[in-house]
């Protein structure tokens, strides 16, 4: 549960990125907040930059300028080892086609996550499987590699969600799956970031999600012009 | 278990377990390569040093004493210039008195041999029978019979036990001596040997020679000599002759024509008389100048022309090494091409494991120590192969040579090489840690096609 005095799960201002410098701006966000447990979309078309914003936010890029607070932490004032601690405490990542690791279990995936986020050793196993759990995975000791798409994408979502992060990152999480499965697919993440009190930012092109999130936003409309 | 940093790397190399094997295997080859010639090398020394064991001094008059030692104890050539026995009673004499000594006094010895004649490619050695009752093989190892004895009468031989192997004879079988090394050399067919004795292994060169009495050798080169003599085969007159000619009696020669040109000798195996619990390395050089005071004599002293002997075969036993060496660096190259050749699936695997929290010097680490991991697989697998090679090059070296190696792996080096070869492995991975460290995250996140 959050509190009034609970910090925003993630909070933009002035932030503008460009891969080379001189160039037009890739990411220019004026200001942007989601509060702790809010879900919103962000849309544009391809090469709008929605998910460099991502990666921005995860401090997995370098801006040009701006400021960019997760839960009150300030990504870019922490450097090196301090941030990726960070991004493991705070953020949860999940992919379109889920990035996991090949050659582990589904419960060492979502063990790994957990690991760096420094939960202790002890306490690994027993999350990690209960998060699997949760989401109705049974089977959780076979490498993700033999388990079907639909198996996988639980283990992406568990995986994101088992550190109870301020915020989860959702980058076109939908997109190469057909529309039934697409809807499920979305239900399933966005019940887990609710059910762990994550806000959710998921950027997506498909209009089929417009209607599941109450907070939209266009990344055009953040621009400052 | 937790998610510690070995299960990352142990899961990663599963991951690409078909790379992972080939690439320890060739490590592990490489190190066995390198163990087992470090412990040939020794062990064919040790294997070398048995032979002239409790000899001190080896008399001949070859061209060095290096080849007096390889033609008297290791029967790898026949000496061409003889010591005649007049010759070898002033040495025994003077050097090894038969007689007896005062207390405290060990008594030394001098055997004769004489080198010349084969069987079947085999040397006979025809020697007196002190070379079995005072001469040691191996110091403080004198032979011991297998079957039989050592020889009482002439015509009588002793077989070392390879050589008993490789001609099938057994005691109480005949055979007929060749002159000369070779297989097709004159047949010496008047006078037939009997087989009263068969050695235990004694793990030297003395294993594959045949062994007589001098005089028998002696009785056999007179018999030349006086057929070279009358240009005949021998005296014809007063005996019966078979119907194409052929004599109807042994030889008609006994000791009493022998002459001092017949009673040659080739070597002399010398120990001097060494006082009880004294090093005998004074009084061996007080012989050793006395015997060089004879110029036409060559003296070797068998540990040093062994150590003489290793000092050139060294030159290829550091080859060998250096060569090993090279194939221990090609592993590590193939370790770093495995790696590098793995890059593509290892970005992704590195950019997932960054968004999940993990720092850049964290993944450089665990790039470096799965190198370095391959490094440890390969060298215990190598060290296990080294392990279990060695006793079969012994039992091949045994069965095939005659030469009794002990191989043994010196836990120092064995150990300086597994740790070499994890820094070397550790070194293989710099460069795909590096790559690792400095993978981009977002570009390798993408969607793969």
């Amino acid at each position: 549960m959050t509190t009034p005095s609970t910090p925003p799960a993630l909070e933009i201002t002035d932030l503008k990125f460009s891969y080379q410098p001189g160039q037009a701006w890739t990411v220019n966000v004026s200001s942007l907040t989601i509060a702790a447990g809010e879900q919103m979309l962000l849309t544009g078309g391809s090469g709008s930059g929605k998910s460099t914003l991502l990666q921005l936010i995860a401090g997995l890029l370098e801006p040009t300028r701006g400021r960019v607070l997760v839960a009150g932490e300030s990504v870019f004032d922490a450097a090196g080892a301090s941030r990726d601690k960070l991004r493991g405490r705070r953020l949860g990542m999940i992919f379109q086609t889920f990035n996991l690791l090949q050659g582990f279990t589904a419960l060492e995936n979502v063990m790994a996550s957990l690991a760096f986020a420094g939960t202790p050793p002890k306490d690994q196993r027993p999350r990690a499987a209960e998060a699997l759990a949760s989401l109705g995975l049974s089977d959780i000791n076979r490498p993700v590699e033999a388990m079907s798409v639909g198996q996988q994408q639980r283990v992406a979502v568990a995986r994101a969600v088992v550190t109870n992060p301020a915020l989860v990152l959702a980058d076109e999480p939908t997109a190469s799956l057909d529309p039934e499965n697409a809807a499920a697919a979305m239900t399933l993440i966005q019940q887990s970031c609710k059910a762990r009190g994550a806000a959710l930012l998921c950027v997506s092109h498909d209009p089929a999600m417009a209607d599941r999130f109450a907070l939209r936003r266009s990344i055009s409309s953040l621009a400052d012009h | 278990m937790a998610m510690t940093d070995f299960v990352i790397i142990t899961r990663s190399m599963r991951a690409r377990r078909f790379s992972t094997l080939l690439t320890a295997l060739s490590v592990s080859v490489a190190v066995a390569l390198l163990l087992t010639l470090l412990m040939m090398k020794d062990a064919g020394r040790a294997a070398f040093e048995r032979g002239s064991g409790n000899v001190h001094m080896i008399v001949g008059r070859d061209g060095t004493p290096l080849q007096s030692l390889l033609n008297s104890v290791y029967y790898a050539g026949i000496p061409r210039n003889p010591i005649r026995w007049a010759e070898f009673e002033k040495i025994r004499d003077a050097h090894a008195p038969e007689v007896p000594m005062p207390p405290g006094i060990q008594p030394g010895f001098a055997v004769p041999i004489q080198l010349g004649d084969s069987f079947q490619g085999l040397p006979v050695v025809a020697t007196t029978e002190a070379f079995f009752t005072r001469f040691e093989p191996v110091a403080g190892r004198p032979f011991e019979f297998a079957a039989g004895e050592k020889f009482k009468e002439n015509f009588q031989a002793v077989l070392g036990s390879r050589a008993a192997r490789d001609t099938g004879l057994r005691v109480g079988d005949k055979f007929n001596v060749t002159h000369g090394s070779g297989m097709n050399g004159h047949v010496h067919d008047e006078f037939e040997f009997t087989v009263v004795g068969v050695l235990k292994d004694t793990g030297s060169a003395h294993d594959r020679a045949i062994f007589t009495n001098l005089t028998s050798s002696w009785l056999l080169h007179a018999l030349d000599r006086l057929e070279r003599e009358h240009g005949h085969d021998h005296g014809h007159e007063g005996h019966e002759h078979g119907p194409d000619g052929e004599c109807l009696h042994g030889p008609e020669i006994s000791e009493a024509d022998l002459t001092d040109a017949d009673r040659l000798i080739t070597g002399v195996l010398l120990r001097t008389p060494t006082r009880e619990g004294r090093d005998a390395s004074a009084a061996m050089a007080t012989v050793f100048t006395a015997l060089r005071s004879d110029t036409s004599l060559t003296v070797a002293q068998p540990s040093q022309e062994i150590n003489r002997l290793f000092a050139i075969v060294g030159a290829v036993d550091k080859i060998l090494i250096a060569m090993a060496s090279v194939v221990l660096a090609g592993s590590a190259v193939s370790i770093l091409l495995a790696m590098y050749g793995s890059m593509d699936l290892r970005r992704r695997q590195v950019a997932i494991l960054r968004v999940l929290g993990c720092s850049k010097g964290r993944i450089f680490s665990l790039v470096l120590t799965e190198a370095a991991i391959i490094g440890v697989i390969g060298s215990v697998v190598g060290i296990v192969l080294a392990f279990a090679a060695g006793p079969l090059i012994a039992l091949v070296m045994r069965r095939q040579l005659g030469l009794f190696i002990d191989p043994v792996l010196p836990p120092d080096l064995t150990l300086l090489t597994m740790v070499g070869v994890i820094v070397l492995a550790a070194l293989a991975g710099l460069l795909p840690a590096v790559m690792a460290y400095r993978t981009p995250v977002a570009n390798n996140l993408k969607p793969l096609g």
